[in-house]
């Protein structure tokens, strides 16, 4: 009876443990932040778009956005770019490329990873960048993309 | 009279009946003079402003934000035969097709944007590696539906005027030349006024983007050499212009359409008669494009009505109008992340009369290989099947006429760049 009860709590520990793995959240590719004193909690994705290629540079408060790339070839930038702008990296390159040599206007920084995107967007009131899904946000309000 | 054309339009003016302060022997003029002290002292206060700020604390708006970029550029054309551009159809072909350009853009407040962008070139009879201010602004930004730009700044006529001489904003080495003719640069790429700029959003219906601009053009007037007229002087009175472009609520699609309209005035001597010759033009493009992940799609076609009226009124020669018309499309297909092939298909009407013989129109189908070696690095092969000989320079040409020259001819072009 013994071992009865024992391979029964056993089983269900197993598809406890399976059903806990198959139910866990998976990571987001990315994650996007802005500086905690910003009270917006999500934002739709073609403003989102607009705000990185400076084609919207103001909040709804009239603060300027201040968008944050990360480096070119990082897996999170191509994801990012490829969902939100709709373009590849090297494209999204050539439409900065157009916009400063005909003086309109400079790229967003491009920070070297992580923890330096959250480090500026802790820093800037209108701050906004991503980072990778797994990456620590501590500081930062996590925003989610409509 | 006999070598200069019916009717001169901006396409020809530069290369024809006058030069402009760019091609090689331009004297030193007034205008120019005056560009370089404003170019002087923007730099000057670029300087001043990035050393007074350089050690303040960021605020939340960092003014350390000063930034320089640049690029250089060789190129090579080659032609199977007449010569385009430069004189390209030697066994050697030609090396005059190079570009250098560097710019400083700095924030002196959130709203409130200065730059400039130094550039010079080499094609064939044009640049000689002449040093001049490409772009100069101050720029003021009240809100993203409304700013003020005042300087010189460059013309948003059509898709691509603005970035017409970065090679590493596009894929084509030579964009459509019916459209954007290499040769009339000055004419088309910048005007020292002032512009209005804005972008309103539309909701659902996506959003527009509009720039409204006047001012004028500086031009300096040199005589061609061994030609029978002195060019006394050579104003643009007025131009004014502006550009809409619809972003549809397709990612990527793009609709619009730009106008520009100027007058060229020239005074010059002819047997020594002084005749003042008025040259209105009125110049329309509409554009389409598509360009989504890494696809490029663009389409599009305009007319130039250029018209002439002589101070001379029974001279038939500055009395005439023409109608130009203007075409291409193309398509650009980015595959890994460093090569991306591309193509186009461009026509060109000199007179919407006249489309029939060999110097009454060109046809240009291209084909271009882009290849970036780094992300600051970049090299290009393009080759070209032409029909007709519309858009040829005659003086590169040995003076012949359009029609003499051969009808079916190729180019090749490889071009590299470095930029940051």
């Amino acid at each position: 009876m013994r071992v009865i009860q024992a391979s029964i709590l056993l089983l269900w520990l197993c598809l406890l443990g399976v059903g806990g793995l198959a139910l866990a959240p998976q990571v987001a590719p990315y994650l996007v932040i802005v500086n905690a004193a910003n009270p917006q909690s999500s934002m739709d994705r073609k403003f989102l778009g607009d705000a990185f290629l400076k084609k919207t540079t103001r909040w709804g408060n009239g603060e300027l956005i201040r968008p944050v790339d990360q480096s070119p070839d990082s897996a999170v930038r191509r994801r990012f770019s490829e969902e939100v702008l709709k373009r590849s990296v090297t494209a999204v390159r050539s439409y900065w490329q157009q916009i400063i040599f005909s003086g309109r206007d400079v790229p967003p920084p491009e920070l070297a990873g992580d923890a330096e995107v959250l480090e500026f967007v802790n820093k800037h009131a209108g701050a906004i960048g991503y980072v990778s899904g797994a990456a620590s946000t501590s500081g930062a309000r996590v925003i989610s993309v409509r | 009279m006999g070598t200069y054309p019916a009717v001169v339009y901006p396409t020809d003016v530069p290369t024809t009946m006058v030069r402009s302060r760019e091609q090689k022997g331009a004297k030193v003029g007034g205008p120019r003079r005056t560009n370089r002290t404003l170019l002087v002292l923007l730099l000057s206060s670029l300087a001043a402003t990035r050393s007074a700020r350089a050690d303040e604390a960021d605020p939340g708006f960092s003014l350390s934000k000063f930034e320089a970029h640049g690029f250089v550029s060789q190129g090579y054309l080659r032609t199977t035969s007449n010569n385009y551009l430069a004189k390209t159809e030697s066994n050697r072909g030609s090396f005059e097709f190079a570009e250098v350009g560097i710019n400083f853009t700095q924030p002196l407040s959130e709203k409130l944007r200065t730059g400039i962008q130094l550039f010079a070139r080499d094609l064939g009879p044009i640049g000689n590696y002449d040093i001049k201010a490409d772009w100069f602004y101050v720029d003021y930004r009240w809100t993203d539906a409304l700013g003020l730009r005042a300087g010189r700044i460059k013309l948003p006529f059509g898709l691509y005027n603005e970035s017409n001489d970065i090679d590493a904003a596009r894929v084509p080495i030579l964009l459509p030349q019916s459209m954007y003719p290499a040769r009339s640069r000055d004419y088309l790429l910048a005007q020292t006024g002032v512009e209005l700029y804005g972008r309103l959003l539309l909701g659902a219906a996506g959003a527009l983007d509009y720039r409204a601009y006047g001012g004028t053009i500086f031009l300096e007037s040199t005589t061609p050499p061994g030609g029978p007229i002195v060019v006394q002087e050579l104003t643009v009175p007025y131009l004014f212009g502006g550009r809409l472009l619809w972003e549809t609520p397709l990612d990527g699609l793009r609709v619009g359409g730009s106008a520009q309209k100027l007058r060229l005035d020239s005074t010059f001597l002819q047997a020594g008669v002084s005749t003042l010759v008025k040259i209105p033009a009125l110049l329309w493009v509409a554009s389409l494009e598509y360009a989504a992940n890494d696809l490029t799609l663009a389409a599009e076609y305009g007319r130039w009505h250029v018209s002439s009226t002589s101070s001379v009124p029974e001279d038939p020669t500055f009395n005439t109008k023409l109608d130009s018309e203007r075409a291409y499309v193309m398509a650009a297909l980015r595959l890994n992340d460093w090569f991306e092939p591309g193509a186009y298909y461009s026509l060109f009407f000199p007179n919407v009369k006249d489309r029939k013989g060999t110097g009454a129109q060109q046809h240009d189908v291209a084909l271009t290989l882009r290849f970036d070696l780094d992300t600051h690095w970049l090299f290009k092969l393009e080759g070209h099947y032409m029909l007709g000989t519309g858009d040829l320079d005659r003086r590169l040409n040995g003076g012949a006429a359009l029609d003499d020259l051969t009808r079916r001819w190729g180019a090749f072009l490889a071009k590299t760049t470095a930029y940051f």
